[in-house]
């Protein structure tokens, strides 16, 4: 499986790409070969407020649907609405055209509290 | 009943597990088996290359219960709702095992009609010892052996199933719709049947356990890719087929199912008859239709089905049509629903606009 470095991870499979004040969030390598195809994703919409951890859309494969869970509080400031048409970006292509969203973020210490590319790596081994 | 074969373990494996391992697919559980849910393209791909060209299917899941001696025949007409008077030896036929109480559709099962003695019964996983049961019994009962430990089944799908067969099979190849042949392949003894679950041309094929592996390579070896259960279920869905478990099963009749065809009331006895009688004269109190959702999101089981604010059924089976490029979905809804009626369907909460649609979806 994929983990880049450079990001950052939840543990509910999502990525977060730090740039200042804005998170860039997307879903796993790994979460997306567990998935299954994507067929569907229910995107939030810009200016909707999220809270860590809380559920803030669901992507559906073939196989099941999941909870989205907002890596970090904030606002969505930018959707990837290419991703209605094309869900299967999020297998394709996770890290790069599959991005979910942006957020500012309303408390970057939240960060702290995510996993680095070693730490994920260990939680998917695990 | 016999039971000539070790009792099963925990999770059964497929003759073809290894090979499956292998060819890296992710191996789920189903049925009390393990087996394939995709290789490694995926399974919008696997569907996509059944309606486009040819796939197999590993299938060794469902159950073989051979039934054999002067008494199967009866034994036979009297379990099931069809009519084997109707066919004959060399031909399968589609037939439902009804509670005698309820009309329930215990299984749906296919008779592979091997020889005039001889018949093939092949129930869904896990009822594999409800037929051997329904089956027994009485003073002329015939012998029945569950052999599904001793083959693999192959089902070889897709509009050109039967040609890229041709190239290494071409005896098998040649079976055609609905008919069961014995013949060989490379020297192998196997049973081939023009059967299907795909909404597609093709033919299933048991197989020896020992020559499981290399019938596998020599079919796939002809430009016939594998395919796995999740493929399986987004084309069965996509054609309006039944699932046992989803479409039929405990509290569901054939009538419900839409599956009147399959039952022959003209015949003077079978299983259920009297109850299913029951419910014919007065109406069913849902039936089994189709959905076509307004947009890609995949409807799911149990979801509740809306028409003008009021509830009227349930969804049995959803999920997204690679065809349509839609959500598609099998429902029971009440009976005075028409199909082209505009409906709702509750998703967790967010009402998605569908219509009554008569399936195959797919065609």
């Amino acid at each position: 499986m994929n983990v880049p470095e450079g990001l950052r991870y939840s543990t509910d499979h999502e990525w977060v790409q730090i740039d200042g004040e804005v998170a860039k969030i997307g879903i796993t390598d790994y979460a997306q070969d567990a998935l299954g195809d994507v067929v569907y994703i229910d995107l939030p919409a810009t200016g909707v407020t999220v809270v860590s951890g809380a559920s803030f859309g669901e992507v559906e494969s073939t196989k099941s649907v999941s909870d989205l869970f907002a890596p970090i509080s904030g606002e969505i400031t930018a959707v990837n609405d290419e991703l209605a048409d094309q869900p299967e970006r999020l297998n394709t292509d996770p890290y790069g055209d599959g991005w979910i969203c942006t957020i500012a973020m309303s408390n970057p210490d939240e960060i702290d509290a995510l996993l680095d590319a070693d730490g994920y790596q260990t939680l998917i081994d695990g | 009943m016999q039971n000539t074969d070790s009792p099963p373990p925990e999770t059964r494996r497929s003759p073809l597990h290894d090979t499956h391992v292998k060819l890296g697919a992710k191996m789920v559980p189903f049925g009390g088996w393990d087996m394939p849910l995709n290789y490694s393209e995926g399974t919008l791909a696997e569907h996509a290359m059944c309606r486009s060209s040819a796939v197999v299917f590993d299938v060794s899941h469902l159950g073989t219960m051979r039934v054999t001696g002067p008494g199967a025949f009866d034994a036979l007409q009297r379990a099931f709702t069809n009519d084997l008077d109707r066919i004959e030896p060399g031909r399968a036929q589609y037939t439902h095992l009804l509670d005698p109480d309820d009309a329930s559709v215990l299984d749906d099962i296919i008779v592979w009609w091997v020889d005039s003695d001889r018949f093939d019964v092949m129930p869904n996983a896990s009822n594999t010892s409800r037929v051997g049961e329904a089956l027994g019994g009485g003073a002329s009962a015939p012998e029945i052996h569950d052999v599904t430990s001793t083959r693999a089944v192959l089902a070889v799908q897709g509009p050109q199933a039967r040609s890229r067969l041709a190239e290494v099979a071409p005896e098998a190849a040649a079976v055609r719709r609905f008919r069961v042949a014995e013949v060989k392949i490379d020297d192998v003894p196997v049973v081939v049947a023009g059967t299907g679950y795909t909404g597609e041309d093709g033919v299933e094929i048991a197989v020896p356990v020992d020559a499981a592996e290399k019938i596998w390579n020599l079919v796939t070896s002809a430009g016939i890719s594998p395919a796995g259960l999740g493929a399986r279920d987004t084309l069965r869905l996509e054609a309006g087929l039944p699932l046992h478990g989803h479409e039929l099963g405990p509290g569901i009749t054939s009538l419900q199912a839409g599956l009147g065809w399959v039952v022959r009331f003209d015949k003077p006895e079978f299983r259920g008859r009297d109850a299913l009688l029951a419910e014919q004269a007065r109406g069913p109190h849902r039936l089994l239709r189709g959905l076509v959702v307004d947009g890609r999101r995949p409807p799911r089981e149990g979801q509740t089905v809306l028409l003008g604010g009021e509830a009227i059924g349930e969804i049995s089976s959803g999920n997204f049509s690679p065809i349509l490029g839609q959500g598609v979905a099998l429902a029971f809804l009440r009976p005075d629903v028409d199909d082209g009626d505009s409906v709702t369907i509750d998703v967790r909460g967010t009402e998605v606009a569908a219509v009554v649609t008569k399936p195959p979806f797919h065609t």
